[in-house]
C-alpha cells in the first residue's frame, strides 16, 4: 500500500506548475499568504480612500468635493450619488458602512490572519505545507468573491449597504427595501459576500488548527512554539468559534430581505417615509445585535493576536535576548481567547437589554483587560536591558507599543455600563478603536512586513524610504485620533456626516444649548481631515518601498539576516516548494537569545545541541 | 517534503489530519445549529404573538427521522464492511444510505409544498384564518390571480430613475390594454419630441430614461463645476473664515457662497439641460383596470371603491379607484388567540372580543364557533375530574380536523355526543398527511374584503417568526443533507479504485464523511422534537 | 486505533441495538407529545413536557455521539476540540434566554 502511495506522490512532484498553477491557482501556502496579502493591502487602500472622501464632508460639509476625490466617480454616479458635488447623508452611510466592512473584514482580518499566518505558520512549526493545501486556496477565493460581491455593489441602482459596518436592523431591514429585487441590491450582497467570507474564514481556520496540532516538526513541542503560532491558534479557534453565530445572523438577514420574514423585526414597525412595514413582526433588533457581537468581540482580537503576535516575534530579535515571560504570555492569550467569547454585549448596553446581562458583561470585560495588559507588558518589559537596533521592523514594533497601549486603555472607561451611557456612539468610541486598528494593528504588520521581507524576497527593504513613511505615519495617526477623543467627550456622534454642521450655533439663548459645544470643537475637524490626507501621502514611500526592493534593495547575505532563532529562517531564501531542504528538528525554544553555550548570540531552534546534555 | 499524517495517525495526537480538520468543522457547526436554536429559543421566549404550538402535522416529520436514524446505521455498517474490506457489502449499504438521504428531501419538499400552498390571514382585529385562497371575483380558473390589488387606474406616473424592467414586462400589457398614453407633450433634450396621447411603450420609457439620466448627469457636472469655482473665488477673500462665521453683516460665508452660485448659474443658464423625471399616462377613455401583485406595492386606500393610490416599489404611482382586491378563502383554521391577548392587553373581555369579531359574523363561521364553545365545555367537565383545564389552544383555536370532521354534524347531535366520540369524528393523520386536503373536502369560503386584512401570507418564513426559523433551520438541515449525500456518494461512485490501491485511506475518508453524516442526522434529533412536537 | 477487524466485528451488533434504541426513542417522544394520559403537567405543552422531549433527545444524540461517532473511545484532543464548540454553544443559548431579564422582576423568564 505504501509503495503505491509514493509512487503516487513522485509523480506529482515532477510536474512542473505552469504560471496559472503557480501563481493563480497556487496550494503552496506561501503563494496563498502573498495574494492574501496584495489583495487586503489593495482593499485597505480603497478603504482609505472611502474614508478620505468622508473626511471631507466632515470637514467642509458646503463645498464640494474636490477633483482629486472624486475622479473615481463616473458622471452617471455623480447625478445620483451627489447633490452639487457635495457627500449627500445616505452616500455618506454608505461610504462609513464599506470603509468599516472593508478594513474590518476585507483587510485586516486577511493581512493579519491569512496573509501573515498563512506564510509564517508552516514555516515556524517546520511544516512542508499547510494540512489541507486545497481547502487553503479555497479560502483565499471564496474571500475574494465575497470581497468582490460586497465592492461591485457600488455600481448597482441600490448602491453599496448603507447601515454601518454592523448593519443592524431595522435600520438595514428599511435601507434599499424600495428595489424590486431584492437580491441585486447593495445590502443583500453585503450580506451574501459577507456568508462567502465566513465560510472562507471557517476553511482558513479549521487548516490552521489541524496545521499546528498535527504538522509540527520534531522536537517542536507545545512550550517550544513561538508566541506567533500560539496567536495563530488562538485566532484560529476564535474564528472558528465565533463566526458561525454571525453566518446565521446573515442568513437570517438574507432571509428577512428575500422571503419578508420577520426574523428581528418587531411588531408594528413603522418608517416615515415608507410607513409600516409590510412584515409579521414578532422578532427582535436585539437578537440581531447578540449575534453580530457574538463574532463581533473575538473579531477585535482576530484583529489584534496577529499583529501581536508579529510585534513579539520581532522584539526578541532586535533587543538579542529572549521574550520576557513567554509562558505568562502563552497563558495570557489562552485566557484572553476563552474570554473573549463572553464579553460581547458590552457593544449593546444602550439596547435596552436586561440589567442581568450587562452587569455579567461589565464584570468579563473587565476581566478581559487583564491578559491584554500581561501581553502588552511582558512586551515591554522584553525591551529592558536589551541591545536594542533600530532596524526598519523594530521601529514600528516600537511605535506598536505605546500606540497600542492609548488604544486599550481608552477602552476600559467603555467597559462600564454607566461611562458608556454619555460615550456609547460618539467620537471617543472612533478614536478608541481606531488607536487600537490604525497606529497599533497596522503598525504591527508594517513591522511584520519589513521583518519578514527578506525571507520572502532576499532582500531587504530601503531603511530611508523606512524613516520617510515611519515619522510621518506616526505623527499623523495621533494629530487624526486624537482629537476624536476630544470631540467625542464633548458629543460629537459618529454617524454626523457634515460633523456636527446642523446642530452648529454660538447663539447662548439658542435652544440648542448642545451647539455651543460643538462651535468651540469644530475646528478639530479640519485639523483631522488634514492629518488623513497627509496620511495617505505618508503611505507613498512605503509602496514605492516594496516594489522598488524588490529590484534594488540591498541583498541578504544569508539565509537567516536578522540572526533569529525561529525555524522559519532555516529554510532557503525564498522558500520552495516544501519549504525545507531536509527535515527540521526543534531542539530549544524559540527566543534562545545570548545564550552562553555558543560563541554567537543566538542559539537558533534548528542548530545540533553543542552540550550533548541538552538534547531531548 | 510531503505533508505528513494524511493516513496514518501521528504518534502524540494519536490522530491524522482529516480527523482533526472534521471533528473542528463538526464544532463549528455546533456554533452554527447553536447559533440558530439561541435564535428560536430567543423569538420564543420574547414572542409578543401566541406562539404556534404543535402546528405541524407530525407523521412526516416522524417519517423523516426513521430514515435518517435508519441511513445513519447503514453508514455505520458501510464504513465497517470497508474495513473488513468487503467492496459489496460497502456499496449496498452506502447505495442505502444515499437513498434515504434522497427520501428525507423528497418527504421534505412535500411538507414545504403543502405549506405554501396555505394561506393565512390575520384580520384587522388579530384574528387569523388558514385556508386555501380561491381565485378573485368567483373565477374558476385555478391559475388566476388569488389575492392581487386591483384598481381601475385614471392615471399612470412612472419614475424614469426607478423604473422596473420586470414590473413593465407584467404591468405594460395591461397599461396597452387600458389605452394608456401620454398625458403631455414631452421634448427630449436630444430633439426627439412626443406628443400629447403617444401609446405607452417600452421604447418611449426607454428612451425618455436614457435622456433624463444623461441631462441629470450634465447638470450635476456643472453644478460641481460652479459650486468648485463660487468657494474658489470667494474663500481667499475671507482668510481664515470658517463656513459657519459670518462674513458679511450677519451672512456666514456659506450663504455668501451659495448666493454666488446662483448668480453663476443664472450665467450658465443655457448650459442646463431640461430633465423630466417623471412621465405621467393616462387612459384613452375612463379608466382602466389593472392587477398587481400584493408584495410589488401599498394601496393608499384599500377598500373598494374608495379613491387612492397604488405605489409600487419601483415608484410607479397608479391613481384610480380601488376595484375588488378581495381574498376569497375556503377556511380551514382559526385562531382567536391573538385576538385574546390585544383584548387582554386592553383590558376587554376576551370572550366580548370573540363575539364581536369580524369572523363570527359569517353565519357557516358562527356556527362552527358554537360547536367548538360545546366541544370546549364538554372538555371542560372531562378535564375538572383531573384537576386540569383546557388551554388557550383548546378554547380559542379551531383545527381543519374539527371543521372536516364536525362538517355533516348538527348542533343537536353533538350536545347529545360525549367528547370522545367527537374526537372520533375527526379525520386521522393520514387523511392529512401534510396538512389539510382541499380536494377532498370542501371547507367553508369567507370573502374576506382588503380592508380587514392586517397581513396575510402563505405558511412561508413570512407569516410569523416560528415559520421563519422552521424554513431556516430545517433548510439549512436540508442542505446539509445534501452535501453529505453528495460526499458520500462521490465515494460510493468513485471510490473504486482508491478501494484497490489504499484501502486504509478510503475507509478514513469514509468515517470523516460518515461522521458529518452522524452529526446531521445529531442536529435532526433535535430538531424533530423541538419544531414538531412542541 | 482499536479499530482491528476483529473489534469491529464485535460492535456490528451493537450498532444495530442502538439503532433499535433510537426508533423506540423516537417513538416515545411522539407518544408523549401526542396522548392524554402521557401528558405530564398541565394539559397541552408546557415547561414540564419541554424538558422531557429534550431529555429523550439529548439520551439519543448522546447514543449517536458515543457509539456511531465513536466518540466512547476517543482521543483526548478531540474531546477538548469538540467540547469547547458545545461549551460555546451552550453559553449563547443561556445567554439568550436571559435577554432581558432583570433581577428585580424575574418574571421575564420564569412567568411564561
Amino acid at each position: 500500500m505504501s509503495d503505491n502511495h509514493d509512487n503516487h506522490d513522485d509523480h506529482h512532484d515532477h510536474h512542473n506548475p505552469g504560471f496559472i498553477q503557480k501563481y493563480i491557482f497556487s496550494t503552496d501556502h506561501k503563494t496563498i499568504g502573498l495574494q492574501y496579502g496584495l489583495t487586503a493591502m489593495l482593499f485597505l487602500l480603497f478603504g482609505f480612500y472611502l474614508m478620505m472622501v468622508m473626511r471631507w464632508s466632515i470637514a467642509y460639509p458646503n463645498e464640494p468635493l474636490p477633483a482629486w476625490m472624486s475622479w473615481l466617480f463616473t458622471e452617471d454616479w455623480k447625478a445620483q450619488w451627489l447633490t452639487e458635488g457635495k457627500l449627500p447623508g445616505e452616500t455618506y452611510n454608505m461610504f462609513g458602512a464599506m470603509h468599516g466592512t472593508i478594513m474590518v473584514f476585507l483587510g485586516i482580518v486577511p493581512l493579519g490572519f491569512g496573509a501573515f499566518g498563512n506564510y509564517v505558520t508552516p514555516l515556524q512549526i517546520g511544516a512542508p505545507d499547510m494540512a489541507f493545501p486545497k481547502l487553503n486556496m479555497v479560502s483565499y477565493y471564496l474571500y475574494l468573491i465575497g470581497g468582490i460581491m460586497m465592492c461591485g455593489s457600488f455600481f448597482m441602482e441600490s448602491g453599496a449597504a448603507k447601515s454601518g459596518w454592523t448593519n443592524y436592523p431595522p435600520l438595514s431591514f428599511f435601507a434599499d427595501a424600495q428595489y424590486p429585487h431584492q437580491f441585486w441590491t447593495g445590502q443583500t450582497q453585503w450580506l451574501m459576500g459577507l456568508v462567502m467570507l465566513i465560510s472562507s474564514s471557517l476553511l482558513g481556520s479549521v487548516n490552521f488548527i489541524t496545521t499546528i496540532i498535527n504538522l509540527r516538526a520534531k522536537g517542536m513541542t507545545w512550550m517550544r512554539l513561538p508566541f506567533f503560532v500560539w496567536a495563530m491558534l488562538v485566532t484560529g479557534f476564535l474564528l472558528l468559534l465565533s463566526f458561525p453565530p454571525l453566518e446565521v445572523a446573515g442568513i437570517m438577514q438574507v432571509v428577512d430581505r428575500m422571503f419578508g420574514s420577520s426574523f428581528f423585526q418587531p411588531s408594528g414597525l413603522y418608517h416615515q417615509q415608507i410607513g409600516l412595514a409590510d412584515a409579521s413582526g414578532g422578532g427582535s433588533p436585539l437578537l440581531y445585535q447578540h449575534l453580530f457581537w457574538f463574532l463581533g468581540h473575538p473579531e477585535v482580537y482576530v484583529l489584534l493576536l496577529p499583529a501581536i503576535a508579529c510585534v513579539a516575534e520581532i522584539i526578541p530579535v532586535n533587543t538579542r535576548r529572549p521574550i520576557w515571560g513567554y509562558k505568562s504570555m502563552v497563558y495570557g492569550v489562552l485566557v484572553l481567547g476563552f474570554l473573549s467569547f463572553i464579553v460581547w454585549a458590552h457593544h449593546m448596553y444602550m439596547t435596552g437589554m436586561g440589567p442581568a446581562i450587562s452587569t455579567f458583561f461589565q464584570t468579563t470585560t473587565t476581566l478581559i483587560s487583564i491578559p491584554s495588559v500581561i501581553l502588552l507588558t511582558c512586551l515591554l518589559i522584553s525591551l529592558w536591558g536589551g541591545s536594542i537596533k533600530f532596524t526598519p521592523p523594530m521601529m514600528w514594533a516600537c511605535a506598536f507599543l505605546p500606540m497600542f497601549g492609548i488604544g486599550g486603555l481608552t477602552g476600559l472607561p467603555l467597559a462600564f455600563n454607566l461611562v458608556d451611557l454619555h460615550l456609547h456612539d460618539t467620537y471617543y468610541v472612533i478614536g478608541h478603536f481606531h488607536y487600537v486598528v490604525a497606529p497599533g494593528i497596522l503598525f504591527g504588520f508594517f513591522a511584520g512586513i519589513h521583518h519578514w521581507y527578506p525571507k520572502i524576497t532576499g532582500r531587504y527593504t530601503s531603511r530611508t524610504l523606512n524613516q520617510l513613511h515611519f515619522w510621518p505615519s506616526l505623527i499623523l495617526m495621533n494629530t487624526l485620533f486624537f482629537p476624536m477623543l476630544i470631540q467625542g467627550m464633548a458629543g460629537f456622534h459618529r454617524r454626523w456626516y457634515n460633523g456636527g454642521d446642523a446642530y452648529l450655533t454660538t447663539d447662548p439663548d439658542s435652544a440648542n444649548v448642545f451647539g455651543k459645544t460643538i462651535a468651540e470643537y469644530i475646528d478639530l475637524n479640519v485639523m483631522m481631515s488634514w492629518s488623513a490626507w497627509l496620511l495617505c501621502v505618508a503611505q507613498i514611500p512605503f509602496i514605492i518601498n516594496i516594489f522598488v526592493s524588490l529590484k534594488m534593495g540591498k541583498k541578504v547575505e544569508s539565509d537567516n539576516p536578522w540572526d533569529a532563532c525561529s525555524l522559519e529562517w532555516a529554510t532557503p531564501t525564498p522558500p520552495g516548494h516544501g519549504n525545507f531542504l531536509e527535515e527540521p528538528v526543534a531542539y530549544r525554544g524559540p527566543y534562545e537569545y545570548a545564550r552562553p553555550e555558543v560563541d554567537e548570540d543566538f542559539y537558533a531552534q534548528w542548530r545540533k545541541p553543542v552540550d550533548k546534555t541538552e538534547e531531548g | 517534503m510531503e505533508i505528513p499524517f494524511v493516513v496514518e495517525p501521528r504518534k502524540d495526537t494519536g490522530l491524522n489530519n482529516s480527523k482533526i480538520g472534521i471533528w473542528l468543522f463538526l464544532a463549528s457547526e455546533v456554533m452554527l445549529f447553536g447559533g440558530l436554536f439561541s435564535g428560536y429559543i430567543f423569538l420564543r421566549i420574547y414572542a409578543d404573538y401566541p406562539w404556534p404550538e404543535r402546528t405541524l402535522p407530525v407523521l412526516p416529520g416522524l417519517i423523516n427521522t426513521f430514515i435518517l436514524i435508519g441511513s445513519s446505521v447503514t453508514v455505520v455498517f458501510a464504513w465497517v464492511s470497508l474495513k473488513l474490506g468487503q467492496w459489496r457489502k460497502f456499496q449496498v449499504y452506502m447505495a442505502i444510505t444515499i437513498v434515504c438521504a434522497a427520501l428525507f428531501m423528497v418527504l421534505k419538499g412535500i411538507e414545504y409544498n403543502a405549506k405554501f400552498a396555505h394561506q393565512a390571514i390575520r384580520l384587522d382585529d388579530y384574528t387569523v384564518v388558514e385556508g386555501h385562497a380561491h381565485p378573485q371575483g368567483g373565477s374558476h380558473d385555478y391559475h388566476a390571480p388569488k389575492k392581487n390589488f386591483n384598481i381601475s387606474a385614471e392615471s399612470v406616473q412612472i419614475n424614469l430613475s426607478r423604473v422596473d424592467d420586470a414590473y413593465y414586462e407584467v404591468m405594460g400589457k395591461q397599461y396597452a390594454d387600458g389605452g394608456m398614453v401620454l398625458a403631455s407633450k414631452l421634448t427630449l433634450n436630444d430633439g426627439d419630441v412626443f406628443e400629447k396621447g403617444t401609446a405607452i411603450s417600452k421604447e418611449l420609457i426607454d428612451q425618455a430614461k436614457v435622456d433624463y439620466l444623461a441631462a441629470a448627469a450634465n447638470n450635476s457636472e456643472i453644478d460641481i463645476e460652479l459650486g468648485r469655482e463660487a468657494w474658489a473665488a470667494l474663500k481667499p477673500k475671507f482668510p481664515g473664515k470658517r463656513y459657519y462665521e459670518a462674513v458679511e453683516g450677519s451672512k456666514t460665508l456659506s450663504e455668501v457662497v451659495s448666493a454666488y452660485t446662483k448668480e453663476l448659474k443664472k450665467q450658465r443658464k443655457e448650459d442646463y439641460q431640461t430633465t423630466t423625471p417623471n412621465l405621467t399616462f393616462v387612459p384613452n377613455t375612463g379608466s382602466a383596470s389593472i392587477t398587481v401583485n400584493p408584495y410589488w406595492g401599498k394601496l393608499s386606500n384599500p377598500k373598494e371603491g374608495d379613491k387612492g393610490t397604488l405605489k409600487l416599489k419601483d415608484e410607479t404611482l397608479i391613481s384610480g379607484v380601488t376595484a375588488d382586491s378581495s381574498i376569497a378563502l375556503a377556511i380551514d383554521g382559526i385562531d382567536f388567540r391573538h385576538t385574546v391577548m390585544k383584548a387582554e392587553e386592553k383590558g376587554i373581555d376576551p370572550a366580548a372580543a370573540v363575539a364581536n369579531s369580524w369572523l363570527l359574523k359569517d353565519e357557516k363561521i358562527n356556527k362552527i364557533w358554537k360547536k367548538h364553545e360545546l366541544i370546549t365545555s364538554k372538555l371542560k367537565v372531562l378535564l375538572e375530574e383531573d384537576d386540569r383545564e383546557p388551554t388557550e389552544n383548546d378554547i380559542y383555536r379551531i383545527n381543519w380536523q374539527e371543521i372536516a370532521g364536525l362538517q355533516e354534524t348538527d348542533i343537536a347531535d353533538l350536545e347529545a355526543m360525549d367528547y370522545h366520540d367527537i374526537l372520533a369524528l375527526y379525520p386521522g393523520d393520514i387523511e392529512g398527511f401534510a396538512g389539510p386536503d382541499h380536494k377532498k373536502i370542501h371547507y367553508p369560503e369567507v370573502i374576506v374584503p382588503r380592508e380587514q386584512v392586517r397581513f396575510e401570507s402563505v405558511f412561508s418564513p413570512r407569516w410569523n417568526t416560528y415559520y421563519a426559523t422552521y424554513f431556516t433551520i430545517t433548510g439549512l438541515h436540508g442542505l446539509h443533507v445534501i452535501a453529505g449525500a453528495l460526499v458520500l456518494a462521490y465515494y460510493l461512485f468513485f471510490g473504486r479504485k482508491m478501494f484497490e490501491q489504499r484501502p486504509e485511506w478510503l475507509a478514513n475518508r469514509v468515517e470523516v464523511g460518515g461522521l458529518f453524516w452522524h452529526f446531521v442526522d445529531l442536529v435532526w434529533i433535535f430538531l424533530f422534537p423541538i419544531l414538531y412536537l412542541m | 486505533m482499536a479499530d482491528s477487524p476483529e473489534a469491529i466485528k464485535k460492535h456490528i451488533k451493537l450498532y444495530t441495538l442502538i439503532g433499535a434504541v433510537l426508533f423506540v426513542c423516537t417513538l416515545l417522544t411522539v407518544a408523549v407529545a401526542k396522548f392524554e394520559f402521557l401528558d405530564f403537567g398541565q394539559r397541552g405543552f408546557d415547561s414540564v413536557d419541554a424538558i422531557i422531549g429534550l431529555l429523550i433527545a439529548t439520551f439519543k444524540a448522546t447514543l449517536v455521539a458515543l457509539i456511531f461517532m465513536h466518540l466512547n473511545h476517543e482521543k483526548k484532543m478531540v474531546y477538548w476540540l469538540f467540547g469547547m464548540g458545545l461549551f460555546f454553544a451552550f453559553c449563547l443559548m443561556a445567554i439568550f434566554a436571559f435577554a432581558f431579564s432583570d433581577p428585580i422582576e424575574f418574571q421575564a423568564f420564569f412567568g411564561r
